[in-house]
């Protein structure tokens, strides 16, 4: 009951005419950085906090929040009209997706991706309003030790979790947790790693990194080959599906809901790897798996639901924790701070107005953007024939702008490109550059808790294993790191990824 | 040259790179672990990354065909990020000098006559639009502190 008259005052404040302008703002510009290939919600976000800071926290929120889930409906358009993920969950979308585009079906692809998008988002956000306070309330008896346990398995998991093998992603997380250590150190104030720039003191910014990283080297990367590109257009009478991929929608959506929302809990890409499981198990269970990757509406269904509900999920981790499983709620839980609300453990108990309010704006949110990528999905179509070699300039010039807003230092836009040219370098040579930025978002409170621990224990490690919560937590991790290593040593190793190119 | 090789050795320049330099920074001891004992920690997990991608990359098998990094290839692909970088690096410089609005729109010009090659007058036109189109939704809407040309520091 506690829950459902918080919700009502939550509607209170979402349904006012200011928040619910806001609301529909961010999702218009969510779904447009999402229908935009090389911008996503990272980018999208960063690039609205400055016009957050006369809105107040609520508001703010609100806003970004919109942005978030937006992009994830706005993805999919791409992957189904141009055969070009427009956001990175939306990649396996391209695989049915464009194909059932192929065969005059792209409206009904679009319909149905705006369709379980609604199901998964809204039922991954009934999960997300129980949930968090109930892990706020158990991480109120976190001390360093417990919170250490919590990253070091949120580590082992985003190796084991990351694109490519677990020996693969770990080296991309001690690359990320050493970046966190440029600055000064917060325990003595010593300087480490700055060579005398004063503005390095404070660390390298994570803006400027993340979208050096995902944004340019996203354009480096597209424009390698032909800047060509071709769009197919759809029309209003062809968005409606037929009976038989409405029924054979229902079970990837529900599915699609639950896994979603699970796999959105852990850290690293999880709307990724929601979208890629979704799409397995889709495959899995079909009559006819062979059918799959040529026009089945299952394979549009079932990843776009998954990705949305994770979109959700990692919400809860990030209120309920403070640690962010991801860049996009990374993003958002600084522009908290610059508000003065830190997310985290106390996070509902001293701020209940703008976490009820945030989520009521997201079920508000969810209508909107339905109805903003099912009868005006030709608005957003339209951007996508702006060609492309207009486009990736334009892409550019809002990562520099989105970057230099945030500081007004050019500093920023030398670590941006940096971080462009060192992510450019790593995606080709396959390795996972997500693991690395979110290692050095969560690298700094790593190491603070590490210290705090041993400082209070006189140096004895026991700490770690001191109470019930840690000691499972170690055990854990312990189990986790173990099984990676005897999966990495295996003659055959499947990654979710070489499962997909297999066929599952 | 293989792609874990290739890893490897960023992995073992950089992880060299933070030892040595943690050599100048207070270990601690486990009572109270000092600022070098985190970053002496992750540069040596680094060096072993490096070591063990390094051996795995030369013993190669099955996907050591595909995963050989073609330079020929390589070198046409990088020709249009080359390009892209270097004009943005441009722009970075000059930003601060000689304000948003000459900058933004000098750096979507040469884009697009230089990389996109359009032609001259599309890329002038193109550039104007974007150039103030971009200066007033950044600058006018959004509210973003862009910087404005100030003669007398260039």
């Amino acid at each position: 009951m506690d829950v459902l008259n918080n919700l009502l005052d939550g509607f209170q404040i979402a349904l006012s005419y200011k928040n619910i302008y806001l609301c529909l703002l961010g999702c218009i510009w969510g779904t447009m950085v999402g229908v935009l290939p090389g911008i996503g919600p990272l980018a999208g976000i960063t690039l609205l906090i400055p016009a957050t800071f006369g809105l107040g926290p609520t508001g703010g929120i609100i806003m970004l929040a919109g942005i978030y889930y937006g992009a994830m409906y706005g993805g999919s358009t791409t992957s189904i009209l141009m055969n070009i993920p427009g956001e990175s969950a939306s990649v396996v979308t391209c695989l049915d997706g464009y194909q059932m585009t192929l065969k005059g079906r792209g409206g009904a692809a679009l319909f149905i991706s705006a369709w379980g998008s609604w199901v998964g988002g809204t039922l991954s956000i009934v999960g997300l309003m129980f949930l968090t306070p109930f892990l706020a309330n158990f991480a109120t008896k976190f001390g360093p030790p417990e919170m250490f346990a919590i990253l070091l398995i949120a580590f082992i998991l985003l190796g084991s979790l990351g694109r490519g093998s677990f020996f693969r992603t770990i080296p991309m997380v001690f690359l990320g947790l050493l970046v966190s250590t440029i600055g000064m150190d917060p325990f003595t104030g010593t300087l480490r790693f700055t060579h005398g720039v004063t503005e390095l003191y404070d660390g390298i910014d994570f803006i400027p990194v993340a979208m050096g990283a995902f944004g340019v080297s996203e354009i480096l990367i597209s424009t390698e080959e032909s800047l060509v590109r071709i769009t197919h257009r759809v029309r209003l009478r062809e968005l409606l599906p037929t009976r038989e991929e409405l029924r054979a929608s229902w079970g990837p959506i529900f599915r699609g809901s639950g896994l979603g929302f699970l796999l959105g809990l852990l850290p690293g890409s999880a709307h990724v790897l929601a979208s890629f499981v979704s799409y397995l198990t889709e495959k899995r269970l079909a009559q006819k798996p062979e059918e799959f990757g040529t026009g089945r509406i299952e394979g549009v269904a079932g990843p776009e639901t998954a990705n949305n509900a994770a979109s959700g999920s990692a919400m809860i981790p990030f209120l309920g924790l403070g640690i962010p499983t991801g860049p996009a709620p990374a993003v958002m839980m600084i522009a908290l701070m610059i508000h003065g609300v830190r997310p985290g453990p106390l996070f509902i108990s001293e701020h209940a107005q703008i976490f009820w309010a945030l989520i009521a704006s997201m079920y508000i949110g969810n209508v909107i953007l339905v109805i903003l990528n099912l009868p005006l999905v030709s608005l957003f179509v339209n951007m996508l024939r702006v060609p492309f070699r207009i486009l990736f300039p334009i892409i550019l010039l809002i990562c520099l702008v989105g970057t230099y807003s945030v500081n007004a230092s050019t500093t920023d836009l030398i670590v941006l490109l940096c971080f462009g040219v060192f992510g450019y370098v790593f995606r080709k040579l396959q390795y996972d550059v997500a693991s690395f930025i979110l290692a050095m978002i969560l690298g700094p409170m790593m190491e603070m808790t590490f210290r705090q621990s041993l400082m209070r224990s006189a140096g004895s490690f026991s700490i770690f294993w001191g109470s019930s919560i840690s000691l499972v937590l170690m055990v854990a991790s312990g189990l986790l790191l173990l099984w990676n290593i005897y999966r990495e040593l295996r003659p055959t190793k499947a990654t979710w990824e070489s499962a997909l190119k297999e066929g599952g | 040259m293989t792609k874990e090789r290739g890893a490897s050795i960023i992995f073992l320049i950089i992880g060299l790179y933070g030892l040595v330099l943690c050599r100048q920074l207070p270990l601690g001891d486990w009572r109270d672990p000092g600022p070098g004992f985190l970053p002496c920690g992750l540069s040596i997990l680094l060096i072993a990354s490096g070591v063990l991608w390094l051996i795995r990359g030369k013993k190669g098998g099955e996907g050591k065909k595909k995963e050989k990094i073609i330079w020929r290839d390589a070198g046409k692909k990088l020709l249009t990020p080359a390009k892209i970088l270097a004009v943005t690096a441009v722009f970075v410089l000059l930003l601060e000098r000689t304000g948003y609005l000459l900058t933004s729109f000098l750096y979507v010009f040469i884009v697009f006559f230089w990389i996109s090659r359009f032609p001259l007058w599309i890329a002038l036109g193109l550039a104007l639009i974007i150039g103030l189109g971009s200066w007033y939704f950044f600058g006018g809407i959004l509210g973003v502190p862009l910087p404005r040309w100030n003669l007398f520091n260039f």
